[in-house]
């Protein structure tokens, strides 16, 4: 869809601080450069940066959009990675970070209630003393739950806890019209129509404002333990992985790295794990018993597998100091070459379980063909896939190399059945493939886009709507011809 | 000359490496205050990088963003691709102050430390010569209070250390993190005219200038309590604290110089309870001094030691204890404010010298 702009003019951000105050709005060129700016690759300028304190207030804002024509671009802590917060067209950034209430705890319900604002981290504290947990993405010190839910967020343990979605009991929605409405329940169980919370989560900013939340909680797991495995080939750690699931064993966490990843490691944490073709990290949790029980089947399958080196305990400090190496694998990364960056290039692929293999094969000889760093490792257990692409920023060559690589390694993706976003959803930067991906579904997503937005107002011009290469609106000091991107 | 930005563009990689993660945010007392992001690391690091690629100019607001920053560096460590955030905010600084961005109470401040050698424009402040074994750096913040300095030399007497004192100037700390790098470098000289760097280790009692003599000088500088935990005994405790206490860890001494065991160490010799707060040691929060948002931001800085105030209070313990002059100044007046608020009595905010002292007070040991 051709991009029209939506600037909101000034007028329209006069009566915006009628409806905020004048203390929640900010129009400085520094205020408004730095909300251009995400944890993707892209950006752009909105017009004003706009803190709403209410629901009231946001349908107000999404009202007087509507008569204005401006864009309105919710935002909770900007730490997506695909361009999701990017105002292509200009507008307003509707900054949701102070809406940060916990509202209630329910034990005897299993529910929690929060304002979109709310930290993932900051809940799990509140939770923990009931023993209870919200799983959460690597990012979960940053991310709000709202931010969660509008781009389904999952994390390493999606394989035994599932994805935000599996979470989400009911909302409270600011519609793209103004329309305060509820959807969902209070109850765990509900069969009572279209499940309208549900079409909420993944939707990126563009079907609503969720100004509230409704959480199931997951019961805090008793004991972790874990276990370490080296192993002489790739492929050998990923058949170790098909055999854990198909017991079934479902591990909180089954990551694999790749020999590129443990040497990073290595190097930048001296942490000593074995160097090898392919190496797996797993853990098990819930009760002491079972756990015991899961954990020795695990370390069998590791052995009858060929595993030349297994670590496994039950120690709380070995187990943490065993994922530290996995939490800094991106810092670790950078260190492989100190002028290069990593960038939001092909980061989140998912294959099915048992292709896990032949896509970490493939997309290492894609590296080895355009000669570009893609480290991959990633979150086995449930097909989940990272890479990352370093580069030099600045240099153009860098970049259109990569963009041969990612096409390459998207396709890759498809053919393997798989899909090139499992995490961090579409917006701009995976627009083109999500296209393909989802050819016949997407007359239906944008029928429901246009229905509920007829103005697009909200977040316009992502996901089906963005025509336009991956590598336009970077953030980088770099820039393309039309023809090149 | 004026448009390039070339201190700042040094570190542009810094601003490429960063990849705008966000995870800086909920660490920075700036942030949690008023959460908008422009007051985030993440927020400075983007202004710096606009400020190099000429897409931003320096003015107020993004003059006023890149002023409030405590240089706590706790966005530091807690970076996942080490960027180095509070560097980049002191380049820009220079790059502002140079371009005549600097504000009158940061002017006055600068002025004084040049005209008098003194943070606080005192010609007075001198602590008495002394001939001794250990070079002591004494740091303006101890000198303008004499009696507590005195207090501070008979303990370092009570425990064997025999310190040597000569008339000093500022070590130029204020200076530089303020941006006034001309003035700091001047400042720099004078100190090295006025106090020498030949006999190690120099001890001193102020975290700040531990750490930046020590950048300044590659010299081995101790901070004082470093000294008191190796020599502290037992018996030298004439009157054991006993009391509940929770203890604040200075920026500049936790993170800046590694330094939280040894307080931690004397306070339970002294027989303290130390219930800690929720942030300790390397990953504390900074009081509201430092940086300069003293005199930047006082409103500022009076919400971020309340803050800290609050955090204190919420553990139970009868008292925070700190281990440097601007913490515990900052935190008194935050304590203050609260009490304005509730109208209960003062929280009470404790120097670990004026703690030990006290506790060292009846000693046998020669006083
Ligand atoms: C280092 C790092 C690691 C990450 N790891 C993971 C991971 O493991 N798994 C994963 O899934 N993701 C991951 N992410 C991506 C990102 O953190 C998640 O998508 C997260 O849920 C975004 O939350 P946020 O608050 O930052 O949302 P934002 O980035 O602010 O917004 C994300 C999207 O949601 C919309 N939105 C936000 N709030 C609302 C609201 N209240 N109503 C309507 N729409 C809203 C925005 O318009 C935008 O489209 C990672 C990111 C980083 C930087
Ligand atoms: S400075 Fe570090 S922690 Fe902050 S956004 Fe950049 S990379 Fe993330
Ligand atoms: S040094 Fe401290 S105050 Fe400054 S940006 Fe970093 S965290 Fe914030």
């Amino acid at each position: 869809m051709p991009i029209v702009e939506k600037r909101a003019k000034p007028e329209s951000i006069e009566r915006i601080r009628e409806i905020v105050g004048t203390d929640s709005v900010r129009t400085s060129k520094a205020d408004l450069y730095v909300y251009g700016f995400d944890a993707g690759m892209h950006r752009s300028m909105p017009d004003a940066v706009v803190r709403p304190q209410n629901a009231e207030q946001i349908s107000q804002i999404v009202k007087l959009a509507n008569e204005h024509d401006f864009a309105i671009i919710p935002r909770g802590a900007g730490t997506a990675l695909c361009g999701h917060n990017t105002p292509v067209a200009g507008g307003i950034i509707l900054d949701l970070q102070k809406m940060n209430r916990i509202k209630e705890i329910n034990p005897g319900d299993l529910l929690c209630v929060v304002e979109p604002g709310v930290i993932c981290d900051d809940l799990n504290n509140a939770l923990k003393k009931y023993r209870f947990f919200i799983p959460g993405p690597a990012s979960s010190e940053a991310a709000t739950l709202g931010g969660m839910v509008a781009a389904n967020a999952s994390g390493a343990k999606a394989l035994k806890y599932g994805a935000t979605r599996d979470y989400v009991l009911g909302l409270q929605v600011v519609t793209p019209t103004g329309e305060i409405i509820r959807c969902g329940t209070r109850t765990l169980k509900n069969s009572s129509g279209y499940q309208l919370e549900k079409l909420f989560v993944g939707m990126e900013g563009t079907l609503g404002i969720i100004t509230e939340i409704t959480l199931k909680m997951a019961p805090l797991p008793e004991k972790t333990a874990a276990c370490a495995a080296a192993f002489k080939e790739l492929v050998e750690a990923g058949q170790t992985v098909a055999d854990i699931i198909a017991v079934p064993i479902f591990p909180a966490q089954l990551e694999i790295m790749s020999d590129i990843c443990v040497k990073a490691v290595n190097k930048a944490t001296g942490l000593g794990l074995p160097e090898c073709g392919g190496f797996l990290l797993i853990a098990c949790d819930g009760h002491p018993e079972a756990v015991k029980d899961e954990i020795r089947k695990v370390k069998e399958i590791c052995e009858k597998n060929g595993a030349f080196f297994i670590d496994y305990t039950e120690d709380a400090k070995r187990i943490e100091e065993l994922w530290k190496g996995r939490k800094q694998m991106l810092a670790s990364l950078s260190v492989i070459k100190p002028e290069f960056s990593t960038v939001m290039l092909a980061d989140d692929m998912a294959v099915p379980i048992s292709k896990v293999p032949d896509a970490v094969k493939g997309f290492l000889e894609i590296q080895d063909k355009y000669d570009i760093y893609i480290p991959p490792y990633g979150h086995a257990g449930d097909g989940n896939l990272h890479t990352k692409v370093l580069l030099n920023p600045e240099n153009k060559e860098h970049w259109l190399q990569a963009e041969k690589a990612v096409r390459e390694i998207y396709d890759l993706v498809l053919q393997l059945g798989g899909t090139v976003t499992g995490e961090h959803g579409v917006a701009i930067s995976k627009a083109e493939y999500f296209k393909k991906e989802r050819a016949d579904s997407i007359p239906f997503m944008r029928a429901i886009k246009r229905a509920l937005d007829p103005k697009n107002i909200l977040n316009p011009y992502k996901i089906f709507d963005w025509d336009e290469s991956f590598l336009s609106n970077l953030r980088y000091p770099v820039e393309f011809s039309k023809k090149e991107a | 000359m004026k448009n390039s930005y070339s201190d700042l563009e040094k570190l542009k990689n810094e601003m490429l490496t960063c990849t705008m993660c966000g995870f800086c945010k909920n660490v920075c007392p700036v942030f949690l205050d008023a959460g908008w992001d422009t007051g985030s690391p993440r927020g400075r690091m983007t202004m710096a990088y606009g400020l190099v690629t000429g897409e931003l100019e320096p003015d107020e607001n993004l003059v006023n963003r890149i002023f409030q920053c405590t240089q706590c560096r706790d966005c530091a460590r807690r970076c996942p691709s080490s960027v180095k955030c509070p560097e980049v905010v002191l380049s820009a600084r220079r790059e502002l102050v140079k371009r005549g961005q600097a504000v009158e109470t940061q002017m006055a401040v600068a002025k004084n430390i040049i005209h008098t050698g003194n943070l606080y424009g005192d010609l007075e402040v001198a602590y008495p010569e002394q001939e001794g074994e250990v070079p002591l750096f004494i740091g303006c913040q101890h000198l303008s209070r004499p009696n507590s300095t005195k207090r501070n030399i008979l303990l370092m007497q009570r425990l064997g250390i025999k310190p040597r004192i000569v008339k000093e100037v500022c070590c130029g700390f204020p200076l530089e993190v303020m941006g006034f790098e001309e003035e700091h470098e001047k400042q720099v000289e004078r100190l090295k005219e006025a106090f020498s760097f030949d006999e190690e280790p120099i001890l001193t009692f102020c975290p700040g200038c531990k750490v930046h003599l020590e950048k300044i000088s590659g010299k081995k500088i101790l901070h004082i309590l470093q000294e008191i935990n190796n020599r502290l005994a037992k018996e030298q405790i004439a009157k054991p604290v006993n009391a509940k206490i929770t203890y604040h860890d200075p920026c500049d001494l936790s993170r800046g110089a590694g330094i939280f065991q040894e307080p931690r160490d004397i306070l339970k010799k002294l027989g303290c309870e130390i219930i800690e707060m929720k942030y300790i040691k390397n990953a504390s929060r900074c009081c509201g001094g430092g940086g300069g948002i003293l005199t930047w931001d006082s409103g500022l800085s009076e919400r971020m030691s309340m803050a800290r105030i609050r955090e204190a209070i919420a553990t139970g313990a009868e008292m925070v204890v700190t281990a440097c002059p601007t913490c515990e100044q900052t935190l008194k007046k935050g304590a203050l404010k609260i009490t304005e608020e509730n109208g209960n009595k003062p929280f009470p905010v404790v120097h670990i010298l004026d703690m030990l002292f006290k506790a060292t007070k009846q000693s046998h040991l020669p006083s």
